[in-house]
């Protein structure tokens, strides 16, 4: 039997269906007369089924491919480089009923997991105010009513982490539910233009 | 979310400052990272944190992501990059474990009661042996088959994530096949399967 001129690689592009349908359909009229070929092609595409079925044998583990997210969010509050970063992890908590929703099975207990973990980072977040500049023009009353109520809503925020810590039993929908509307009542969702600071906090205040 | 958004429209939300839509990326790939991850390094425990890393990494570099190609294309691009990593560090400090044996294979065989055992130990035994042999390749070879054979990409994709012509990736391609079909053929020819 004489050589075929045609190269092994066309056979194991045909194999792979990595061929246009022009060049598939060129190549099968050659397959008709070419036994070589033909043989090149069964075997390659055996081949192909075998590792087709091998690989498809691995399975994912479902409780990791579930906490990937989490897992991601962990890892990226860890550095803390990133200065937005609290807002977007809060930005994600606020997002955590369509997490249950994706998956029913999470156990409540892997969301309070990952809650404590913020908690902590978020303490360290929180922690040094070293970006608060405050210009010489700023009159005393403008400036303690700007560390008031960045203090006042750190308070917010630690209130709301440790109202989320102490609920660990997160079963339901209604209950996430609860907890995110006491949330957005307390400004935990957004941080607020202006704060109503009571005149009995404003007169201890500017009289400091 | 509307899955009819495309990647690339979810990254520009994301950039506008829309979180969901990172999320929503995940959700998208990360079955398709993890199996890749899983595929490339063998190992459960390091394709997660691989996974992780990829999107750690993604997240952080979204912010100034051009659209020049696919968003799928520059995530799996990172994700390689990180198994190059891996093989490097693993050449460094050897691991000898048998880390083949974390694949579970039972739940893939028929569960049918009357099923020989005999058979069911081959087709595990056959399994392990084939990807063994996928092992085998070389590390170009491998990626170049297992993103497009069982990551569906295009060998235009491929090219793109792997930084290579596409013209390589073929030849690259062609080889792991004929390499596979040497170490393997046995396996059909001596009617063993
Ligand atoms: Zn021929």
């Amino acid at each position: 039997m004489p050589k075929c001129k045609k190269s092994e690689g066309q056979a194991i592009d045909y194999a792979s269906k990595l061929l246009s349908t022009a060049e598939a359909a060129s190549f099968e009229q050659h397959l008709k007369n070419c036994s070589e070929c033909k043989e090149a092609v069964e075997s390659f595409t055996t081949l192909l089924n075998l590792t087709d079925m091998a690989e498809q044998e691995v399975a994912l583990p479902d409780a990791a491919l579930r906490d990937i997210e989490m897992n991601v969010y962990k890892r990226l509050a860890a550095t803390q480089q990133d200065e937005s970063l609290f807002s977007r992890v809060r930005g994600y908590f606020a997002n955590i009923e369509s997490l249950f929703r994706w998956h029913k099975t999470a156990a409540a207990s892997t969301i309070v997991i990952a809650m404590i973990t913020a908690a902590v980072l978020v303490g360290e977040l929180f922690q040094p105010e070293v970006g608060l500049q405050l210009t010489e023009s700023q009159s005393a009353d403008a400036r303690m009513e700007e560390y008031l109520q960045q203090d006042i809503q750190r308070h917010l925020d630690d209130a709301m982490i440790t109202h989320h810590l102490r609920n660990d039993a997160w079963e339901t929908e209604s209950h996430l539910h609860r907890v995110q509307e006491q949330a957005q009542g307390t400004n935990w969702m957004k941080v607020p233009q202006t704060l109503s600071v009571s005149n009995t906090i404003k007169t201890a205040a500017t009289g400091y | 979310m509307d899955k009819l958004i495309d990647d690339e429209m979810l990254v520009a939300q994301f950039q506008a400052g829309r979180q969901n839509a990172f999320d929503e990326l995940m959700k998208r790939y990360k079955s398709k990272i993890f199996s890749y991850l899983l595929r490339s390094v063998r190992n459960y425990e390091d394709a997660e944190d691989i996974t992780i890393e990829v999107f750690f990494k993604a997240y952080r570099a979204l912010e100034h992501w051009q659209p020049k190609a696919k968003f799928s294309t520059w995530l799996y691009k990172i994700a390689a990059n990180l198994v190059i990593d891996y093989h490097r560090a693993k050449a460094r400090h050897p691991v000898y474990a048998l880390e083949d044996m974390e694949i579970p294979e039972a739940n893939l065989v028929a569960t049918d009661q009357y099923s020989n055992p005999v058979k069911e130990l081959e087709e595990k035994e056959r399994g392990r042996i084939i990807r063994e042999a996928v092992d085998q390749l070389s590390p170009k070879q491998k990626a170049v088959f297992i993103l497009n054979r069982y990551e569906g990409l295009q060998l235009k994709e491929v090219a793109e994530t792997l930084g290579m012509a596409e013209g390589t990736v073929k030849i690259h391609l062609h080889r792991a096949m004929k390499r596979l079909q040497t170490m393997l053929h046995s396996l059909w020819e001596n009617n063993e399967i």
